[in-house]
């Protein structure tokens, strides 16, 4: 039913495969943010080989989780409110 | 069913230093203890639009959301899926964040949105926020018998979890002011 068996806590100690390659990417992206972005020089993305290098750890490890669907989301604002399949749940997506 | 409530929430800091201390809420290590519910935060997209300034993002939460044994019984877990999704405006200096369950669909549907803002009585000075939370247990659900109950639980857990979320801001914005 639902997701089923999910992860137990303790799959989501700090030694998440992905832990440093996110810790890297987010420093990365909270300097940026706050030197550059909020400060008017919002023309350049920055941070681009270290969100790779995460994403790429994310796609490979995520599965489990099931939310590598969300990986391939893109759109606007990236609403992707899914329904978990097979379950006769009555739709109230706004 | 749904119960919902709206907080407000005045940041004696300036905009830019709230929404910077939004972004860092969950990591910083220093806060994870007192925003010990919050497992996971991955950014799952992000995307510039370098012409209006404009910022979107993406981010997978995993909470730990415990409830009395009977609830457990029912759901089957104490972790629940969200996702988050942001809009940042460099340019009118406005950040809106939406988080919604994607697991536990079946019984619930939370919906909390979070707006930052400079305040109009003090627009380079100082940051409203304003949040609104809604909290709806599926009525064809086997918890719809006690969805009132249910709600209200979650209600007071979420102000709370605010509240907690609210006081690491401040004190990442205090530590950003002396800088």
């Amino acid at each position: 039913m639902g997701l089923g068996k999910r992860d137990k806590k303790s799959s989501s100690t700090a030694t998440s495969p992905c832990a440093h390659l996110r810790a890297a990417y987010h420093n990365c992206f909270n300097r940026w943010y706050s030197e550059k972005f909020v400060k008017g020089q919002w023309d350049k993305e920055e941070c681009i080989s270290e969100w790779q290098k995460y994403r790429a750890c994310l796609s490979e490890h995520l599965d489990d989780k099931h939310l590598s669907r969300f990986l391939e989301a893109e759109g606007p604002v990236g609403y992707v409110f899914q329904e978990d399949s097979g379950n006769p749940v009555e739709n109230t997506a706004k | 069913m749904v119960k919902g409530y709206t907080q407000d929430h005045i940041y004696k800091h300036p905009w830019e230093r709230v929404t910077s201390a939004s972004w860092r809420k969950f990591a910083d290590p220093e806060n994870k203890r007192t925003l010990s519910h919050i497992l996971e935060v991955d950014t799952l997209n992000r995307r510039l639009d370098p012409d209006s300034g404009r910022l979107y993002t993406t981010r997978a939460l995993t909470i730990h959301a415990p409830g009395p044994w009977f609830i457990r019984k029912i759901i089957g877990q104490d972790i629940c899926h969200c996702v988050e999704s942001t809009v940042v405006d460099a340019q009118s200096k406005s950040m809106q964040l939406t988080t919604r369950n994607v697991s536990l669909q079946k019984f619930i549907e939370v919906e909390e949105k979070i707006r930052y803002d400079p305040h109009p009585d003090n627009p380079t000075g100082w940051t409203i926020c304003r949040q609104e939370t809604s909290i709806r247990i599926k009525p064809l659900s086997a918890l719809a018998s006690m969805a009132e109950k249910v709600e209200q639980r979650c209600a007071e857990r979420f102000m709370q979890n605010s509240a907690k979320g609210r006081e690491v801001m401040e004190r990442i914005c205090s530590v950003g002011a002396q800088r």
